[in-house]
């Protein structure tokens, strides 16, 4: 089921918190959804759920809004951080009732118990829970339905690198099953491993949608007699090249052979040729800069299609 | 939608809350109720076991509206909230759902105080000599009085908590009305004090004594319409607040 956000905006009092936001999102995908801390993520995804009335667009999960889907539950699965519990609630009564709300068998319980790793103290009230056993509770509580779209609100909190590398797998064969998945993060690295997928927006706004991969930009260090030269010819070409001193050049957007190409084809002698790409980070980094204003990089339909 | 008053009924069932006020509210009508004894209420009096009933109606009444307020703006306060309105985005039906449910516990609430009111009022008597007639016309209506007492003013609770949805400021708000601004208001309107919320509960729990405002109670029956107009009108509101609020 592909859920998507179609000129999605949201504004409070005199702040547009989510502005013209516009993406979709694969199935059979692990989608990231990333940006700074208030760069607009959770009202974004609390709109998705109909928790939250957009002040103009819509998002739609399949063909629907969440509030119009019949069995919502069934349908979407959903760990937001502001997802409480009842401290004297045990765990099992706290699922059982969410079984009932969502219309899944009280057997479902066990099994999601089970799939998170909490059976041991599912009758155990959730008060004593650690910050990491209520995280697996509300992964366990967004299962419940089997849900063919999995959204999670910075799911990384609070585990441990054990569970963040149980959380990875799980999420990673919940999505080869054919579901949706979208987690949201601030930090790209916390699921730049599991994650194939990218939709970044700051300010409201969206930076960046795609698959991983073409985040990444290819930038190469070449060094060089003739800098002046090289950069001339590079930029004819299309490349975004920059002297860094008066015998290196940054290519960005070009491979070392790319770079090595043309510099041959010049008769441009070289000393150094270096693919030094630039991390993901960085261009996370770049994307969500605060005084960052250029146009969205590379919001680009062969991404969102998949 | 029975769905839905089921869970609401597994939601009070399993928070120790729920258990803890049914206590608290059986001990406060019985140490009220024992204060009465103390002071010297005149057990012989025609209208005495109506008196005792009616106080008893009137303070564990406090207790469903609690009951009430903690139902909703408690599910604020843990952050519940948000899985029960994803599971039902129709956030009327969980609000109506949560009316039905919390009417008929305050209703049980209501019988249990019923019986601990009439155990401490039979008790009294009986040590007095005085056999009490539980079972005549107005003993009746006076039992009737306490749990439609607490039936209705669990559904004001409801209604109040979807309003507030901060529990402390609506059970706050709850008691300063009740303990004082009810009292402000009711110098004000003199003649029309009667029609007030907790001069409906009194009027509805059948009490035999009068308004200090000199304003007489409306009829049992009158009680009864205007302290439901009261849940209907503060209902709606409540449903209609909560569908149109974002949850943050």
């Amino acid at each position: 089921m592909i859920v998507s956000a179609r000129a999605l905006t949201k504004q409070f009092g005199r702040v547009r918190a989510v502005d013209d936001l516009t993406f979709e999102l694969p199935a059979g995908r692990v989608t990231g959804f990333l940006g700074p801390n208030g760069a607009g993520k959770t009202t974004t995804l609390r709109m998705l759920l109909g928790l939250v009335e957009p002040t103009a667009g819509e998002a739609l999960i399949g063909d629907r809004r969440y509030v119009d889907l019949p069995k919502p539950r069934r349908a979407v699965g959903a760990v937001l951080e502001a997802t409480g519990y009842h401290p004297g609630r045990r765990g099992r009564d706290h699922l059982r009732i969410l079984a009932g709300l969502a219309g899944a068998s009280r057997d479902r319980v066990d099994h999601v118990f089970d799939q998170v790793g909490l059976l041991d103290v599912a009758d155990r009230r959730v008060g004593g829970y650690s910050l990491g056993m209520r995280q697996r509770l509300g992964l366990a509580a967004a299962l419940l339905g089997d849900p063919e779209v999995l959204i999670l609100d910075e799911p990384a909190n609070g585990l441990d690198p054990e569970g963040i590398a149980w959380l990875r797998s799980l999420l990673r064969s919940l999505a080869g099953e054919g579901r949706t998945i979208l987690v949201s993060s601030h930090v790209l690295s916390e699921v730049a491993q599991t994650v194939d997928h990218v939709v970044i927006i700051n300010r409201g706004q969206l930076r960046f949608a795609g698959p991983l991969r073409a985040l990444e930009r290819g930038a190469v260090t070449v060094r060089t007699p003739r800098p002046e030269q090289l950069r001339a010819n590079l930029v004819s070409r299309g490349y975004e090249a920059t002297t860094s001193d008066a015998s290196t050049l940054v290519v960005h957007g070009a491979t070392a052979a790319q770079v090595g190409h043309v510099a041959a084809t010049e008769r441009i002698e070289l000393h150094a040729l270096t693919d030094s790409g630039a991390s993901l980070e960085e261009a996370f980094l770049s994307l969500t800069s605060p005084d960052d204003r250029s146009a969205p990089a590379a919001i680009t339909a062969e991404g969102l299609r998949a | 939608m029975t769905r839905l008053i089921v869970i609401e009924f597994i939601k009070l069932r399993t928070i120790r809350s729920t258990w803890l006020l049914l206590g608290i509210q059986q001990a406060v009508v019985f140490a009220s109720l024992s204060v009465l004894v103390v002071v010297g209420a005149d057990l012989r009096a025609p209208t005495a076991v109506r008196q005792f009933l009616s106080q008893a109606g009137f303070m564990s009444s406090l207790f469903s509206l609690v009951l009430g307020i903690l139902a909703v703006a408690g599910e604020y306060r843990h952050k519940t909230i948000t899985d029960t309105y994803l599971a039902t985005p129709r956030r009327a039906r969980v609000v109506a759902a949560k009316l039905v449910a919390l009417t008929l516990t305050g209703a049980a609430f209501g019988v249990a105080s019923a019986l601990t009111a009439s155990s401490v009022t039979a008790a009294a008597m009986s040590t007095r000599g005085i056999s009490p007639d539980l079972s005549s016309v107005e003993t009746w209506r006076s039992t009737a009085g306490v749990v439609a007492g607490n039936a209705l003013y669990a559904a004001i609770g409801v209604s109040v908590g979807a309003l507030v949805r901060n529990p402390t400021g609506a059970i706050t708000a709850a008691l300063l009305w009740i303990t004082l601004a009810e009292g402000v208001t009711a110098g004000l309107l003199r003649d029309l004090s009667q029609w007030l919320p907790n001069a409906s509960l009194l009027a509805l729990a059948y009490s035999p004594g009068r308004m200090t405002t000199n304003a007489q109670l409306l009829p049992q029956w009158a009680g009864a319409v205007v302290l439901a107009a009261y849940a209907v009108v503060l209902a709606l509101l409540a449903a209609a607040t909560s569908v149109r609020r974002d949850v943050t």
